[in-house]
Parts: structure tokens; C-alpha cells; sequence
């Protein structure tokens, strides 16, 4: 017995042995295929990868960009880091890897939002003179040009698209419980309404969708609380005395609407709402199977319907509409929108920082541009693409472009992240039923004010 | 009457545990029969077809066989690091007086109970520091340390049990203390040995938190964190692949656990902690 | 630092003298002393420094971290979320570790004792792959299982009952069930193990004089076991204080603040708001915690060492 457990404990060791050993080597391996190799001609990307609408960015990188880039740089060795992650742990593990030498690539994709946080963090590395050499620049928006400048003035990414939000709804759901279409919502209560009349006449569908929950991330900020938001008086920062408003009527106004919504069951059930894949499941596969009435998101939702894409529907653009987002009670401009948009940057640790900037350059033309968004069915941030027949076609295009008009960008503050996420608690509390719509105005107050420090809020 | 009483005192302990026994498979008789069905849903169901073909799409992929060696190599790499670390410093503990014993077997356990969680923010501003980050070396190294309290209390309860006889006729044949703990010793605690690595490995693969903060590149990702991800990314619509993966990643383990099950209950007698 | 140990003064042994004793325990505790000195202590001490700062993921202070004295703390005492925290970690560790896993663990080991021995074993392995299905795999099956069409409400609907979003309605007792399930299997071993060592003479003498059942067990086995039980009781409690992985799988500390517990809490802040230093604040008074719960069992257990 005791030779035999001998034999045993030699045979144990042997196995672990030999299998630290080759952990030794693939260690090694990983190592020398990574972007530490000293070698100059290798340049890492990392973006997010969570299929549904980020299909088309995996695809144009490796079907469009990365062949032909190779062709003007035989040597280069382009190597993609995606991410699998929910929007909103994408930012953590991005400024995760931006902290450290070992784990920087050396292009981030970033939603416009972070760019002044991660650059004030100095994650970033400053493209001003870079962009002085590169003409195409004058091609950008200024409002997206805007949107990568951080704190300091300096600019730390080239946006590669933009968008707007707006309402989505399905006409022949409209029709049924007969509503008007095409639908033009002018107050908040015009929603409401519609979605109460849907409920009534069809009890199977989900009248309004909107993200909700912490699960959702910057989708909840930005598509729901936001576009409330900005449709009332009273906006998230005041950019005249550089403070946030952390109490006002607007706010209690916004809660009070998403408490609504889901007191009186005109949202989807918390089990699909509060689920990371939420926004996917509603629009790849409840609105096109009819389940799904009204939906608050933006414009690349349309891309889901494209053949190539996760959800492919022939017939979406006969049967869904979109229509601007009214503000509160109808007050001018009678409607608002949010916009965004993802930049490519180069941060402060990466090694191969000129070969980044050829390659950013080389993605950013006006041709590779189109491919990337004729791919997203989202905005162009480049004038020139704007103007090209191909992409003026798109689904909604006219729609979403016409609601650019009166939109709003997010305060340009590296701080807004850490406010991002107090909304979108503050959110999940009011349609869990944690808090009234009152109470979720003084955590929001709270724990802004925590975030920001106490000289920089005011009240309203 | 009477009889009627004893008979169910006896049948009725069956009962109770053949009810907590089925409690128990239900949530995972799922996992086992959707792994083999081609339409798994996320409900229970007699199969209307068996199919491989989850695992197939599981185990082709070979991102997911690289989370899954890597994962291997951590976790038994942490084992046997822990068991060796923690058995050399068990052998002092157990066999010489040391003047600040105590203090050092008190420090041990105490550290036993300190969760790990909380300390993750601190580690990877350490891994920051000591360059250490991304690297799967470091991640094994923390995991290591993570486990040595519990392995040196532990190991070392299990080599007071050793009788010194044994060894000191080795010595006498010429024996040194080295040879003398690996060939008396160690064959004797192979028990504690097991119930030991087996805990720190299991402890480890299940873990994702860990990696999931000290390790960036995708390519280095263990499969606890894939599987993850793969939750994450399309767990509401796979249930099938879904369920293959987890079978397959929970196949080690189990495999590990058989292995030794013949020690196990030796090292749950908590003897160690209790009687000192 | 060593003294000539009794036993090894009386034969012929290898060292020779102290000096050479000396040198040897210095060897083999040096590794150990390292790992741990750099992986262990070196991040607990980190905690003490990082829970005084503003130490952030992004932003501008991630750059100019500072020393802000107590107020992470001050902060952490008004935050609503912290006692609620505090709150849910309790019950957590009340209902999944002491009266989840402890008492189910005693009842299985109990009841099991001297049954059929393939019925026992059935049984026990049954047990026993909760406890070695890896905790990931765990939530994954829990999510499934109460899914709003998962096993759970089929069952429910197959007997006329309404199907139920356990996650949503009942989310912490959902994970306090996963918890029991993936952990019961750790009690029951040590139970089994510990009635074992019972001798069967005293149980049977305590019979013959006419004891009852229910009194052998509670006047003459639980003292004996009683070691077993409260260790068993201290480090299930730590394993739960510690669990992060299956609450967050399973309902992210959602919905809301319903299933936040300490652990939660702190990823929150730290990676989901990018307070590094205010999630460490936390982290420490969850080590506070830890060291809590440790002293007891120090103080209860009066270990020899």
C-alpha cells in the first residue's frame, strides 16, 4: 500500500511536472507573439467584441482594412486584442490595460466619452501634432472634433463614426391598436399614451423599450436617462459655470418618467431588461418577430436588419419608423437628440506609435471611412462621407442626420464616467422599486457630489 | 403501533435524503441532458435528438482550448507550487522548536481567513509597480501565495501526525533531512498532500475573478474567464454550447476529485484545527 | 530561533547541531516567507495606503493620486449603498453559511450515518458535484435553472402554479440556494468525518440507559463534535464573506442593490465608478470583517499550535 501510493505521489509529480514545464513554453510563446516583442512592424488593436452590433467592426477590420493596409506595409503585422465584455466592463478593462506597460496596445477604440477621461488620466497620447500634417482632418465635424478634445485642449483621438437617437416603433403595431402613422410624439405624454394604448389593444407585446438597468452601462445614460434629460429645462452640467446640476426639476422629471413606465408595465419584464444582452435580444429578436412596440435607441439599430447582419430583415424599413424624441412638454426646439460616437487613439504606453498613427491615417480616408459605415449603419464624422449617394441611402439615414440638428453632446469633463455610473444605479433603483423618484434625486445628489466634490455641483 | 413507528423511523431518513438528493440533481441534470440536445432551451426537457455537436463546436475552437491549457497550467501549476512551498515550510513547523512558532502558526491562520476579494485592487497596483501585469507567471504566483496559509496549516497538522521514529531510522541509515522528507514523510502524507492540492486547484479553477483583473490580453485569458464571457455574450441564446462548455470545464475538477477521493475524508476530519 | 528539539537530542540525526537546524529551517520557510511576503502581506498593506487616497481607474487622479485623509471613510459612512451593503452581507453569511450549509451539511451527514452504503454513496456523490462543479459553471446552472423559463417554473406550471422571475423577485435567495448548493457538500464531509470518530460504545451505552434519539444526539454527540462544528462554522463563514464570483454570474448584485454584498460593493466602486481608493476602503472593512470572524474562532477554539 505504501509503495503503491509512493508510486502514486512520483507519478502525480511527474504529470504536474511536465505540464509546468510546458506552461513554461506557451508562456514563452504568448509572450513573443505579443506586441512586446521590440518589433517595430507589429502593431496591436484592441476594440470591443460583443457580436450584435460590433459585428461590423470586426468585419471591416479584417475583410477590409487589414488586407489592403498590408499591401502599402508588406511588413506590417497588424494583431487584433478584441474584448468580450458588456459596454460597460469594456471601459474598466480598457483603462486596466492602459495603466500598465505589460498590457497597452497601441490603438484603443474608445467611445468619445472616455477620451477625456482616459487622456486626463494620461493614458492617451496627445494627436495634435500629428494632425497638423494630415489635411483630412479639416474634413471632420467640429462638434465630433469636439468631442476628443479633453480638458486640456489637446486632441487625443480620430472619431470614426458618430449617431443620433431617436424613436423607434413598428408601424404595423401602431396601425393594430390604431394609432397614427407615421407617429410624431410631441410631449413626453404623447409617448406615454401611445405606449398605454398598445398595452390595452395588445396585451402580448412590449409596449416601450429602453435600457435600464446597470447591466446596459453607458446604454442607460445615454439612450434613456439623457434623452429625458435633455428634453427638459434643465441639463446634466452646466457649461457656463463649469458644475453639475445634481438637483432639478428636470431630474425628478426624468425619474418620474422611467418610474412610470415600469409602475404601470408599459416596459419590458426586469428579467430582460436588466440583462446585459437586453438591447441585443430586443431589437434582433423582439422587434422583428413583432413582440417589441416602441424602442428609444439609436441609429445603428438599423444595421441588425442588414443581410449581413446579426438579425437580417428584408422588410424592417416598411415595418419600423423612427421618429425624433420630443422634449418634455413640446417646449422649442420640440425635439432632441443625444450624440456619441467611438474614436481610435493611441495610448501614452504604446511602443509602435508612428505605425499606429500610419495605420489610424490609412482606416480614417474617406473610402475606408463609407466601408466602416455603410457596414455599422451609423453617422460619418467626415463631411465628405456624409455627401456620398451610397450612404445617403442607408436605412434612416435622412431621419437620424435631421436629428443632429438639435442634438446634445455629453458634458466634456473627465469626471462624466464616474457620474455615468451613479445614473445608471440611480436608473435600476427606481424601475426595481428601490427608490421612489424622489429618493433616486438625492442618491443621485449624493453620490455625485461624492464623485465630483462638493465645489463642483449646484442645485436648481 | 409500535412496529408501524419503527418501520418509518427507518424509512424515513430515505425519504428526506432521496427529496434533498433530487433537489440537488435537478439544476444539474440540466446542464447534462442540454449539452446533448440540439435545441436546448434553458428548461429541462427530454431531448428529441442527440447531438455532439455542442462539444464538437466547443472543443474546434481553439480559442477555447487555449483557455482551457492555460487555465489547466494555472491551476495545477498553483497546486504544485503550493503543496511544495507549503510542505517545506511545514516541515520546521512540525519538527523543530522555534522560538516565535506560535506567533508564526497564529499569523498563518489568521491569514487563512482573510478573503482574497478584498485584496484585488491593492494587487494589481502591485502588479503595476513590479511589472508583473498580463503576465501569467505573476497571476500564479499571487494564486500561490493566496493558498500557502491554508496548505502550511494544514500540511503541517497532517506531518505532526508523521511519527518521528521513521524518519530517524533513515537518518541512522545515513539519510539526509532532505532525503528524509521526501522519501518518509511525503509518502505518508500523501492524504494531507491530496486534500491539499486538491483544494487549492479547485479553489483556483473556478476562480475568475483574478484573472479577469490581472490578466489583459485576450490570448492569455484562462477558460473561468472565457466561459465567462461567453456567458455574457451569448448565454441567453446557446444554451446548448453553453452547457458543453460547462461540462467540459467542470471535467478536471471532477477528474481530480476521483482521482483522490480515497483521501478525502481523512483530510475533513479538521483535526488539524481543532485538536492541535 | 531553535532550541534543540527533546526528540531529536536522543538519536543520531543528520544536523549535528543547531547551527545546521538553524540554516535548515531558514531553507525551507524562506520560499513561503517570500510568496508571502511579497503577494500577501504586501497587498494588505497596500490596502492600509490606497484606502487614504483618491486613487482612480481614469480621470485626472489616476495621474495626481492624493492623500485624502479619512474621507473615503466619511463618505463610505453616509453612502446609503455601504449600510445596505453591510446589510446583505449578513444576511448572506446568516441564511447560505450558518443555517444553509451548516445545518443541511448536519442533517445530510446525520442522516446518512450507517445507511445502506450505495444509497449513501448515491447520494453523497450527488452532493458532492455541487461542491466540485467549479463556482462559474454554478451560477450558470442556478441562471438556468430559475430562468423565467427555466426548469424551476416548468415544474411550477406543470403543477398549476404561475412560473415566477426567481432572479428578479427573489434574487437573495437565489444566490443564498446557489450558495447552499455549491457548499453543503464542504459540511457534510466534515460532519461525516467528525461523527466518525464518535464511538459507537458510548452512544449505545447512553441508549441502553434509556436516552432518547433526539438526546443522545444533543446531550452526548454534539458536545463531542462540538470542535468540528464550530470550526466548520468559522472558515464556511469566511469562504461565503469571501464570494464574489457566483453572486456577480448570477444577478450582478442586482436587481437594484438586492443581492450587493460587500464584494459586490466593492468591484462597484472600484471597477464598474473607477474609485480605486474608495473601493479599497471598502476592501478594508470587508479585511476588518475577516479578522473578526478569524478572532473568534481563535478565541473559541483555543488552538494549540
Amino acid at each position: 500500500m505504501r509503495v503503491k501510493s509512493y508510486k502514486k505521489l512520483a507519478a502525480i509529480s511527474v504529470i504536474t511536472g511536465s505540464v509546468l514545464f510546458s506552461s513554461a513554453c506557451s508562456d514563452a510563446n504568448s509572450t513573443s507573439g505579443s506586441k512586446k516583442s521590440g518589433d517595430s512592424n507589429t502593431i496591436s488593436i484592441t476594440f470591443r467584441d460583443g457580436g450584435g452590433t460590433n459585428k461590423g467592426l470586426t468585419d471591416w477590420l479584417n475583410n477590409d482594412i487589414i488586407p489592403e493596409f498590408k499591401k502599402e506595409h508588406p511588413k506590417a503585422n497588424i494583431k487584433l486584442s478584441p474584448i468580450s465584455a458588456s459596454e460597460g466592463d469594456y471601459f474598466a478593462k480598457v483603462a486596466l490595460m492602459l495603466k500598465s506597460d505589460q498590457s497597452a496596445p497601441d490603438i484603443v477604440t474608445e467611445d468619445t466619452f472616455m477620451v477625456n477621461s482616459d487622456a486626463s488620466a494620461g493614458y492617451l497620447e496627445p494627436l495634435d501634432d500629428k494632425l497638423k500634417g494630415w489635411d483630412e482632418w479639416n474634413q471632420y465635424i467640429d462638434n465630433v472634433k469636439n468631442g476628443v478634445k479633453a480638458q486640456d485642449g489637446k486632441t487625443y483621438g480620430v472619431p470614426f463614426n458618430t449617431d443620433s437617437r431617436g424613436l423607434w416603433y413598428n408601424k404595423e403595431l401602431f396601425k393594430k391598436a390604431g394609432l397614427p402613422v407615421p407617429w410624431e410624439p410631441k410631449s413626453w405624454d404623447d409617448i406615454l399614451t401611445a405606449a398605454r394604448t398598445i398595452k390595452k389593444k395588445d396585451p402580448g407585446v412590449i409596449p416601450l423599450w429602453m435600457n435600464s438597468g446597470k447591466a446596459t452601462g453607458e446604454g442607460t445614460s445615454m439612450q434613456t436617462f439623457e434623452m429625458l434629460l435633455y428634453g427638459t429645462k434643465d441639463p446634466l452640467y452646466d457649461e457656463g459655470k463649469g458644475k453639475w446640476i445634481v438637483n432639478s426639476q428636470g431630474l425628478l422629471d426624468t425619474y418620474t418618467f422611467i418610474d412610470t413606465i415600469y409602475k404601470e408595465k408599459l416596459g419590458p419584464n426586469l428579467s430582460q431588461v436588466l440583462n446585459g444582452q437586453g438591447g441585443t435580444i430586443a431589437y434582433t429578436q423582439l422587434m422583428p418577430k413583432g413582440k417589441l412596440a416602441i424602442g428609444l435607441d439609436g441609429i445603428w439599430q438599423a444595421g441588425n436588419y442588414r443581410k449581413d447582419g446579426p438579425a437580417p430583415w428584408p422588410d424592417a424599413f416598411k415595418t419600423l419608423g423612427y421618429t425624433a424624441m420630443p422634449t418634455q412638454n413640446g417646449e422649442e426646439p420640440g425635439q432632441t437628440s443625444m450624440s456619441g460616437g467611438w474614436a481610435f487613439s493611441i495610448p501614452k504606453k504604446s511602443d509602435n506609435k508612428d505605425l499606429s498613427w500610419e495605420f489610424i491615417k490609412f482606416i480614417s480616408t474617406k473610402e475606408n471611412n463609407l466601408k466602416l459605415l455603410l457596414k455599422e449603419n451609423n453617422l460619418s464624422p467626415r463631411e465628405d462621407v456624409s455627401k456620398e449617394s451610397e450612404y445617403l441611402n442607408l436605412p434612416m439615414f435622412k431621419e437620424a442626420t435631421e436629428f443632429l440638428e438639435h442634438t446634445h453632446f455629453r458634458p466634456s469633463v473627465d469626471k462624466y464616467p464616474s457620474v455615468s455610473t451613479v445614473i445608471q444605479s440611480t436608473v435600476e433603483d427606481v424601475v426595481t422599486g428601490k427608490s421612489s423618484p424622489k429618493q433616486a434625486v438625492e442618491n443621485y445628489q449624493k453620490n455625485v457630489t461624492r464623485v465630483v466634490g462638493k465645489d463642483k455641483v449646484i442645485e436648481r | 403501533m409500535k412496529r408501524k413507528s419503527i418501520k418509518l423511523e427507518r424509512t424515513l431518513p430515505y425519504i428526506i435524503l432521496t427529496v434533498i438528493g433530487v433537489l440537488f440533481l435537478l439544476p444539474l441534470l440540466w446542464v447534462l441532458i442540454a449539452s446533448v440536445d440540439p435545441n436546448a432551451n434553458s428548461s429541462i426537457k427530454v431531448p428529441t435528438a442527440f447531438t455532439v455537436d455542442n462539444f464538437k463546436s466547443v472543443l474546434t475552437n481553439p480559442v477555447n482550448i487555449r483557455a482551457f491549457i492555460i487555465g489547466l497550467l494555472l491551476s495545477l501549476g498553483q497546486g504544485l507550487l503550493v503543496v511544495l512551498v507549503a510542505g517545506l515550510a511545514a516541515y520546521p513547523l512540525s519538527r523543530y522548536q522555534m522560538k516565535y512558532k506560535k506567533h508564526f502558526m497564529f499569523t498563518i491562520l489568521f491569514m487563512t481567513s482573510l478573503p482574497i476579494t478584498a485584496v484585488m485592487v491593492p494587487v494589481y497596483q502591485l502588479f503595476i509597480y513590479m511589472k508583473l501585469q498580463d503576465s501569467l507567471w505573476g497571476t500564479m504566483f499571487f494564486l500561490t501565495a493566496a493558498g500557502l496559509p491554508y496548505a502550511i496549516w494544514m500540511l503541517k497538522n497532517f506531518m505532526d501526525a508523521v511519527p518521528l521514529e521513521l524518519e530517524e531510522s533513515a537518518w541512522i541509515d545515513g539519510a539526509s533531512v532532505w532525503q528524509g522528507l521526501k522519501r518518509i514523510v511525503a509518502p505518508l502524507m500523501i492524504p494531507g498532500i491530496c486534500t491539499v492540492g486538491i483544494f487549492t486547484f479547485s479553489g483556483s479553477w473556478g476562480n475568475f475573478f483574478v484573472p479577469y483583473i490581472l490578466i489583459q490580453s485576450p490570448e492569455k485569458l484562462p477558460a473561468s474567464v472565457t466561459i465567462y464571457q461567453f456567458f455574457g455574450n451569448f448565454g441567453m441564446v446557446e444554451y446548448g454550447k453553453l452547457a458543453a462548455f460547462s461540462i467540459l470545464y467542470t471535467f478536471p475538477a471532477i477528474v481530480l476529485y476521483i482521482f483522490s477521493q480515497r483521501f478525502m475524508s481523512q483530510g475533513f476530519s479538521l483535526g488539524g484545527a481543532s485538536k492541535g | 530561533m531553535v532550541s534543540p528539539s527533546t526528540s531529536v537530542g536522543r538519536t543520531s540525526s543528520p544536523h549535528k547541531s543547531n547551527h545546521k537546524k538553524l540554516v535548515t529551517s531558514l531553507l525551507f520557510l524562506l520560499p513561503s516567507w517570500i510568496l508571502l511576503l511579497i503577494f500577501f502581506i504586501g497587498p494588505i498593506l497596500l490596502t492600509f495606503y490606497f484606502a487614504f487616497t483618491n486613487l482612480s481607474l481614469t480621470g485626472s487622479e489616476a495621474q495626481a493620486t492624493q492623500f485624502v485623509g479619512f474621507s473615503n471613510f466619511v463618505n463610505m459612512f453616509q453612502d446609503p449603498n455601504f449600510r445596505i451593503s453591510v446589510i446583505k452581507t449578513i444576511v448572506y453569511l446568516l441564511f447560505s453559511a450558518i443555517v444553509g450549509q451548516q445545518i443541511l451539511g448536519f442533517i445530510l451527514a446525520l442522516l446518512m450515518k450507517e445507511k445502506n452504503p450505495a444509497f449513501r454513496r448515491v447520494i453523497g456523490i450527488i452532493v458532492i458535484a455541487g461542491w466540485v462543479t467549479p463556482e462559474i459553471v454554478v451560477a450558470f446552472c442556478w441562471v438556468a435553472f430559475l430562468n423565467d423559463s427555466g426548469t424551476l417554473n416548468m415544474i411550477l406550471q406543470q403543477i398549476g402554479l404561475k412560473p415566477v422571475a426567481w432572479l428578479f423577485t427573489f434574487p437573495m435567495t437565489s444566490v443564498i440556494i446557489a450558495n447552499i448548493w455549491h457548499g453543503t457538500a464542504f459540511s457534510m464531509l466534515v460532519f461525516q468525518a467528525a461523527l466518525d470518530d464518535v464511538p459507537k460504545s458510548i452512544e449505545e451505552a447512553a441508549v441502553v440507559d434509556g436516552a432518547s434519539r433526539f438526546q443522545v444526539l444533543y446531550k452526548i454527540v454534539l458536545p463531542m463534535i462540538k470542535g468540528s462544528v464550530v470550526t466548520n462554522m468559522i472558515l464556511v463563514t469566511l469562504q461565503t464573506l469571501g464570494v464574489f464570483t457566483l453572486i456577480y454570474a448570477m444577478t450582478g448584485g442586482g436587481p437594484g442593490t438586492s443581492t450587493q454584498t460587500l464584494p459586490i460593493f466593492m468591484y462597484n466602486q472600484a471597477f464598474v465608478n473607477y474609485q480605486l481608493g474608495y473601493g479599497t476602503a471598502i476592501s478594508l472593512i470587508l479585511l476588518l470583517i475577516g479578522v473578526l470572524v478569524s478572532l473568534l474562532y481563535l478565541k473559541s477554539m483555543k488552538v494549540k499550535v
